[in-house]
């Protein structure tokens, strides 16, 4: 198997694996309007990594969301920054984002969560899911050089000390 | 000369046990996945801070994920003294969904009276769903973590050899 072709298998996994992800959190509500108690499995499975609150959840079909509205916006981010990917110099350009973009991508959700971490002030669901994508958007550029790293093996830039060109500066 | 590499798994346990602990307690656990990322980026860091040379992106996601790894078990350990107080918490959280919601799936308040055998199965199938998802969520950290902090490990760590010069 070719280096290239390594890339597209770890590219296809990570877009197949995301989109069963995302469909799972949207399958939940569905199956739960249908009187499925798959729903109540897909629910259970999601509640280490999310409260769950439906005050702070989107809701779709009359039912909440699997995971509340700022990990949708991770989870979905993540599966738009997938899609957004082979536009950024295609597969075979695996340099990873500045330390500013980074930076600037987590800025909002990091703001919006310690404010409301320490009662600063209340964001919707929808505020909520906007600064989830945006940092959920940033993560394949980070996520898909790392595994094409273990995968095929360390390229230019991979390396900690000059991971996308800004630790030489 | 360089002395043996260290190893991986004391940076994977302190990053994963900090992640576990912080994403069992309740109420401090409201920031969901974050915790996760946090304890793979803590784990990045800890293991870039002892390799002369600093980690590949690659190495940053593999620590990461044996501190995902290790969180899970740590989360399912810590929450055993709390499950009362989480099957109370889902609990009301199902009970107010009851109240917006007419059509509750069939049996749901017994998914919080489980008992006897069935807890326990549940118990290793919910550790095995929270492993693989939370090893995945670690890898993410230890990406970000290199990413952002790998500098500082290696300023600290003192003088870097040079590259090879097939790494530039």
């Amino acid at each position: 198997m070719t280096g290239r072709s390594r890339m597209v298998a770890i590219y296809a996994a990570a877009g197949m694996g995301a989109v069963f992800w995302v469909g799972a959190i949207l399958a939940a509500p569905y199956l739960w309007s249908k009187g499925e108690r798959l729903a109540l499995f897909i629910y259970a499975c999601f509640s280490p990594v999310c409260h769950q609150i439906p005050e702070r959840s989107l809701w779709l079909f009359g039912h909440p969301l699997a995971v509340c509205a700022r990990c949708f916006g991770i989870y979905s981010g993540f599966l738009g920054g997938l899609v957004l990917f082979p536009f950024r110099g295609g597969l075979r350009n695996l340099v990873q984002p500045k330390v500013r973009t980074i930076l600037l991508a987590s800025a909002p959700i990091a703001a919006d969560t310690t404010a409301q971490f320490l009662g600063l002030w209340e964001t919707g669901p929808a505020g909520r899911f906007a600064t989830g994508f945006l940092w959920g958007g940033l993560l394949p550029f980070l996520f898909l050089p790392a595994l094409a790293d273990l995968a095929i093996g360390p390229s230019k830039g991979s390396r900690g000390r000059n991971a996308g060109a800004d630790f030489r500066a | 000369m360089n002395g043996p590499r260290p190893s991986l798994f004391t940076p994977a346990l302190i990053g994963g046990a900090v992640a576990g602990l912080l994403s069992a307690i309740p109420f401090v656990n409201c920031l969901c996945c974050l915790w996760i990322i946090g304890g793979g980026a803590l784990a990045a860091y800890l293991w870039a801070k002892d390799i002369p040379g600093g980690l590949t992106s690659g190495e940053g996601a593999l620590v990461g994920a044996f501190a995902g790894v290790v969180a899970a078990a740590a989360d399912a350990l810590i929450s055993i003294p709390f499950a009362t107080l989480n099957s109370v918490f889902f609990r009301r959280v199902f009970e107010r969904l009851s109240a917006y919601v007419e059509d509750m799936p069939a049996g749901w308040e017994r998914w919080f009276d489980r008992t006897g055998p069935f807890q326990v199965g549940w118990f290793f199938v919910g550790l095995m769903i929270a492993a693989a998802i939370f090893a995945v969520l670690g890898a993410l950290g230890g990406v970000i973590g290199l990413s952002l902090f790998g500098r500082k490990a290696q300023a600290s760590s003192g003088p870097q050899p040079p590259l090879p010069p097939s790494a530039i």
